[in-house]
């Protein structure tokens, strides 16, 4: 953190307050940002130490924002973490609202709303996908996850703390980093309620999200934004900003909009619902049978591809779960339903709950995928380590390679000099070598043939290959030095004229809605998506129970069955036909050769044998 | 016009694959011995046609099973064949549908003993299916797809 540092505290505000961002949530979401306070005043502290049982160090009503860094009993694989105090009632209400009952009208009032799901994420999907899922759900019965009223407790405690004192409050912290100046919006919400309310992936209590606004400063201390960064997820690097001009960054007068997904949180720049995909590495082997395969049918076939195939990776397998970033539920931010309250300010000196707090700001459900793990505070992550976000904002933005717009023509001056520098100093080398390449060769002439001079002329034979292919090499360097001047100044010279690289240019894949065609999909193809699975594997057994005696084609014809229904409500009955069509060539080609092996080795020989003398014969007719 | 030729090309093929079924069904149907299949009865001044079981009656079914099984293969196939030479970019679904019914025919109902005939067949189908999965032909089939007259679902590349 050598060039980090802070600024002047109403100063920073001001700032912060400057460009604020206004989120717009998901109708139905239950949890909006809040302040961490009231959220530690109502939990209480504890610890699990490896092997033993959890013990709470400080009951609910005592700790407070001041004594939560003292963080006591703490030795190696201690965990601390905060826990949301749940009743029995909770438990029951978590569990009916599992079952779809409608909550009872003594309740807290929030949520006010309440969330359709539309078109569900399995019938957006695959069958491979789909059976990924159902044993993902079933893998979570046996991880550490967190209980059912837990979310219940949450939301009662969240709409006790709204009731008693509505606010809606981000913790803001400003830095300078590599010349920007680095607008930190933490986000903090009392649950994570994705995979109970949103059917997402996971669950967890609280929850640390980030949106990053990054500065330039002028001279005269004039400041102007230049990036975003919303965070989502684990996304990081430069698929993760925006620029400022971008037409898809949506803004309000100065202020960034956020389309924040229901329950995950997770950050996007535009309205809509996302494919967020949760990928499992696939063994190596099978990745590379599979870009193989790939490669031979492609490349090798010429087989045509169309750009969603060409896309898919090799090496990881994913399970796809929606966000929902609608934006049609709650507004805050200025001017909008709601304001932001006065922000929370983490600035130097720290206040000890962010630096001196390094545990867990929620359950710890001991989940070996740490999904359902309560996140650390926004200073660490889960292992107790400083995070990336918070140490290097300038690397997680993917920045640290770009200038400002104030610094992009002095970045552009001084790397032109440096190659003028270097172009000279190689120029004079490069001179210098080859005056000493052209002695050694004339050396080496007049000692050819000599019996006596045989060995000086071998050394300086030596001595000419090494000099030639470094005089080579600096030609090279000269040429490619001169061609990055070159275009370093024509570069320069379009940042004169106000011209700018594209404003995705900085992206490979940038993440985006899916389309409105797929989002609204008849209901009778939700219902077949929620079914298909279970009907897949009844109808498997049944065959295998019933039809044994013609088990192969029972099975071949049910599996066609229903990939021909899939492929006709997804819309996909070309990509079907050639894939039906690529399975039955190549077992057609199998039996060709099972039959023909000797006539197919013959004339491969032959082939082969032809194809070498046309070439030879060929290259005797020229 | 290359991309077109191509297409020509493709449709004369799966006319030239239509012929060589056909020639196939006439010669099966020729090799049936007739004249111990069908006997002619005159019974009280009534003509009958009367079969008489044998081995003779194998060469009719196997006759009467290849026109069942590859009769409508061979109609979509000409259907398309004609829809690639005259209107140039048509069938392409037809085309593919055709070669994976003819495959299924050949791999799945006559198993052993498999009749020479069928191999043959499955050879043509694999390389047709891997001219019509080529990039040159899917993209003027694509092409139809992204033209804005003529834009439709995936469902579309063939009819």
């Amino acid at each position: 953190m050598a060039n980090e540092e802070s600024l002047d505290a109403r100063y920073a505000e001001a700032l912060l307050r400057r460009f604020e961002p206004v989120i717009r949530f998901t109708r139905g979401e239950w949890f909006y940002p809040m302040d961490a306070e009231p959220y530690v005043d109502a939990c209480s502290l504890w610890v699990r130490r490896p092997g033993e049982d959890a013990v709470c160090l400080v009951p609910a009503g005592e700790l407070t924002l001041e004594n939560l860094a003292q963080q006591p009993e703490d030795s190696t694989g201690a965990v601390h973490y905060l826990k949301i105090p749940t009743s029995k009632e909770d438990e029951r209400r978590g569990l009916l609202a599992r079952l779809r009952v409608r909550r009872s009208r003594k309740d807290p009032d929030w949520p006010r709303e309440t969330f359709r799901a539309g078109r569900g994420r399995l019938a957006r999907v695959g069958y491979i996908s789909r059976l990924a899922d159902a044993l993902f759900s079933l893998v979570l019965l046996t991880r550490g996850r967190v209980p059912g009223g837990d979310v219940e407790g949450a939301r009662v405690l969240y709409g006790r703390l709204m009731e008693r004192e509505e606010h809606f409050r981000y913790h803001g912290r400003v830095i300078r980093q590599n010349g920007w100046i680095v607008l930190q919006y933490w986000l903090f919400y009392a649950f994570n309620d994705w995979r109970s309310n949103f059917f997402g992936a996971n669950d967890h209590e609280s929850d640390w999200e980030k949106v990053m606004v990054f500065l330039s400063e002028s001279e005269s201390g004039e400041v102007r934004p230049e990036w975003v960064a919303y965070a989502a997820h684990e996304e990081t690097g430069d698929d993760l900003r925006r620029r400022w001009d971008d037409p898809v960054l949506e803004k309000s007068g100065e202020h960034p909009v956020i389309y924040v997904c229901a329950g995950s949180h997770a950050s996007r720049y535009s309205r809509g619902e996302y494919l967020t995909e949760l990928a499992f590495p696939l063994p190596r082997a099978f990745a590379a049978a599979r870009r193989f395969a790939r490669r031979f049918w492609y490349i090798t076939l010429r087989q045509y591809t169309d750009e969603a195939s060409a896309e898919l990776p090799y090496e990881r397998f994913t399970i796809p779960f929606v966000d929902y970033g609608r934006g049609d539920g709650l507004s805050v931010g200025p001017g909008q339903e709601r304001e932001w309250d006065p922000p929370r300010l983490m600035l130097d000196p720290l206040p000890s709950w962010v630096a001196g707090y390094r545990g867990l700001w929620g359950l710890y459900t001991r989940d070996p995928f740490e999904g359902e793990d309560a996140p650390a505070g926004p200073m660490y992550d889960r292992d107790k380590t400083i995070s990336k976000e918070w140490y290097d904002p300038v690397g997680w933005a993917g920045l640290d390679k770009v200038p400002s717009r104030t610094e992009e023509l002095e970045v552009i001056h001084k790397r032109q000099a440096e190659i003028e520098q270097r172009r000279d100093l190689l120029r004079s080398e490069i001179l210098e070598k080859s005056n000493r390449l052209k002695a050694l060769g004339m050396d080496a002439e007049a000692t050819r043939d000599r019996s006596h001079l045989t060995k000086l002329y071998e050394t300086q034979t030596r001595h000419i290959e090494v000099l030639s292919k470094e005089v080579e090499e600096m030609r090279a360097e000269l040429a490619e030095d001169e061609v990055l001047h070159e275009s370093l100044g024509e570069y320069a010279e379009r940042l004169r004229n106000g011209e700018r690289s594209p404003a995705h240019a900085h992206m490979s894949h940038p993440v985006r809605p899916v389309s409105e065609e797929e989002t609204h999909a008849g209901r009778v193809a939700q219902l077949w998506a929620s079914i298909s699975i279970a009907l897949v594997l009844v109808t498997l057994i049944l065959i295998i129970a019933y039809e044994r005696s013609h088990l192969l084609s029972a099975l071949v014809f049910a599996i066609a069955v229903f990939a021909f229904i899939e492929a006709g409500f997804r819309r996909r009955l070309a990509r079907f036909i050639v894939s039906v069509n690529v399975a039955l060539a190549v077992v057609g080609a199998l039996v060709l050769l099972e039959h023909y092996f000797w006539n197919v080795i013959v004339l491969a020989v032959l082939g082969i044998g032809f194809y070498i003398l046309w070439e030879n014969l060929r290259e005797l007719g020229r | 016009m290359a991309l077109y030729r191509q297409t020509r090309l493709l449709g004369v093929l799966l006319i030239l694959q239509v012929i060589a079924m056909v020639g196939i069904g006439v010669w099966l149907f020729a090799s049936v011995d007739w004249d111990r299949v069908l006997i002619l009865v005159n019974e009280q001044g009534q003509v009958r046609a009367q079969s008489v079981e044998g081995p003779w009656l194998k060469p009719l079914e196997q006759a009467v099973l290849y026109a069942i099984y590859f009769l409508a293969p061979a109609i979509l196939l000409l259907l398309a064949g004609l829809g690639f030479v005259l209107l140039r970019r048509r069938g392409w679904m037809l085309a593919s549908v055709a070669q994976a019914i003819c495959l299924l025919v050949c791999l799945f109902s006559y198993t052993d003993p498999r009749p020479w005939f069928a191999y043959p067949i499955i050879a043509y189908c694999i390389l047709m299916i891997l001219y019509l999965n080529s990039q040159g032909v899917r993209a003027v089939v694509h092409s139809r797809r992204m033209a804005p007259a003529g834009a439709r679902s995936e469902t579309g590349h063939g009819e």
